[in-house]
């Protein structure tokens, strides 16, 4: 019998298949005879298993720059007929990559961590009431805040095209994040004998003026660049807040987290400026915006007077050096900004609306900025 | 280790030891997920400046070498402390069993009088913030090398 090819072979499977279901349906045997998909690539497992990395080969590790469809066909996959329209409005590749996606998203899936296995709450000890009052509003706003950043994905999620999955598929990571975020900080709140306590309008200004950003763009310079910078140096700061291990470890596995996100929103601004120059103006409009509602957050009565109590060690050196650590550390918050927009490409040293002065912001610290600005 | 050996934290072979015992607890360090970065670490020693670099890729620390300071300025992010302050992280791990309060390496990296945290590239800098609890759980190892207390 001669040797048949593979392509052959299928073609004479599909031939001697029956034409239709025992309802009778008709079958099409259309897959089994091949498309023009690229078939048999072999994407090589390295030392950590089958990346995302690994398997972007051959045509699957093409991504447009320019979506050609709107559908949910996976890229590379042989779509014929009509497919619905599926809305999207995020239709290029500058309108959501990042450079460093796939491997985010490998990394986030890696260091996955569970609020509730993973903290020691039965080392949690009865704290001073006022103590624990200040735990608890820390705590209280940081649940608040911490659902934007699985709210705002998931607004623009369904609007992005499908072709660029890798960066779905990360924002679906910080949904999973964020959700975790929640619930560890809602546990401590609870778990200790205390409870939430207030929130107020400064911090849910700030979350609607990010929710409602015009652009995908603008949302993740309002979330990424400026929201969870900011929120990743409180994180970072958790070591001086916190009154013991048990908050330590939650800050620390939340920073691991949120830094990822950081990562992602930097790396995403820089790649849609460097390919569409034009967005520069209308990130610098969300940050302009963005800025003074996160500098009117900066001084929430409630946060930052808790944060102020808790970097003191209590009342009697809020003033000594609750409040002198809150604002060295607000130094740094801004400067670690600062220098992201740098990285991003947007320099906003010249146009910040930060009171740079005020908070005694040294621009030599800045990475990346001008020399003139320093 | 010998039991009797003293911390040193400009001492090679220490970080060679952190090295083999991270790379010996795979299941460990699996539950805090793959950490691919490289860290620099600059003791500043009262006559000279002992600088290793340490290459963290998935559950391993897969290098630890000398470098040179401009061998150092490649790696996503250098932590720069006088000796003392690197002896008293150490002597902290060793005397607790693990960093307690301000001996994590965040705690002394963050207000940066201790140790800074330093990189020209502020995605470097943020590797720091993504791996930290597996750098603190490589450098807490010094707790099980047999160390005693530094003599600085």
């Amino acid at each position: 019998m001669p040797h048949m090819s593979e392509a052959e072979s299928n073609n004479a499977i599909a031939d001697r298949l029956p034409a239709v279901t025992p309802l009778g349906t008709p079958l099409d045997w259309a897959w089994l005879r091949g498309a023009p998909s690229e078939w048999g690539v072999h994407p090589k497992p390295g030392p950590r298993g089958l990346t995302m990395n690994d398997i972007s080969v051959g045509t699957y590790g093409d991504v447009p720059e320019h979506a050609q469809r709107r559908s949910m066909a996976g890229r590379g996959s042989t779509v014929e007929g009509d497919v619905p329209d599926m809305g999207y409005i995020l239709n290029k590749k500058s309108d959501v990559w990042a450079d460093n996606v796939r491997e985010l998203y490998e990394e986030a899936v890696a260091r996955q961590w569970s609020a509730t296995r993973d903290i020691p709450w039965g080392d949690l000890r009865e704290l001073p009431s006022d103590m624990e009052h200040a735990v608890c509003q820390v705590f209280t706003t940081l649940t608040e805040i911490e659902m934007i950043a699985a709210d705002l994905p998931a607004k623009w999620m369904w609007r992005m095209n499908h072709d660029y999955l890798e960066a779905k598929m990360f924002l679906c990571t910080q949904i999973m994040d964020e959700a975790r975020h929640a619930e560890v900080f809602r546990k401590r709140a609870l778990a200790n004998g205390g409870g939430l306590l207030y929130s107020r309008s400064s911090g849910e200004n700030l979350l609607r003026s990010i929710l409602e950003a015009k652009t995908y763009t603008q949302a993740t310079a309002l979330l990424h660049l400026l929201g969870e910078g900011f929120i990743l140096d409180i994180f970072r700061m958790g070591e001086l807040i916190a009154p013991s291990p048990v908050e330590k470890k939650i800050f620390r596995m939340a920073m691991q987290d949120e830094a990822r996100h950081v990562a992602y929103g930097t790396m995403h601004l820089r790649y849609a400026v460097e390919n569409d120059p034009d967005v520069a103006e209308e990130i610098h409009e969300a940050l302009d915006h963005g800025e003074t509602l996160l500098a009117t957050f900066g001084t929430n009565a409630d946060f930052g007077s808790a944060l102020a109590y808790l970097l003191g060690g209590g009342e009697e050196h809020i003033e000594t050096k609750g409040f002198p650590l809150q604002e060295e550390m607000q130094r740094h918050q801004f400067t670690s900004y600062l220098s992201r927009c740098e990285r991003a490409g947007i320099s906003r040293v010249a146009r910040t609306k930060l009171p740079l002065d005020l908070l005694g912001i040294d621009l030599s610290k800045v990475h990346g900025a001008p020399a003139t600005a320093a | 280790m010998d039991n009797t050996t003293a911390i040193d934290a400009t001492s090679l072979v220490l970080y060679e030891h952190l090295a083999r015992r991270m790379n010996h607890r795979e299941e460990h360090f699996r539950t805090l997920g793959e950490a691919d970065m490289t860290v620099a670490i600059v003791v500043k020693a009262p006559d000279y400046n002992f600088t290793v670099q340490l290459v963290f890729e998935e559950l391993r620390c897969a290098g630890v070498d000398v470098v040179t300071s401009d061998e150092a300025k490649l790696a996503d992010f250098q932590l720069v402390g006088d000796l003392a302050s690197w002896n008293a992280m150490f002597d902290n791990i060793v005397f607790n069993g693990a960093a307690l309060g301000d001996f994590t390496i965040n705690s002394l990296a963050l207000r940066g009088n201790r140790i800074s945290c330093e990189s020209a590239d502020p995605m470097g800098l943020d590797k720091f913030s993504r791996f930290n609890q597996t750098l603190q759980d490589f450098l807490d190892g010094a707790a099980h090398l047999d160390l005693t207390r530094s003599t600085t």
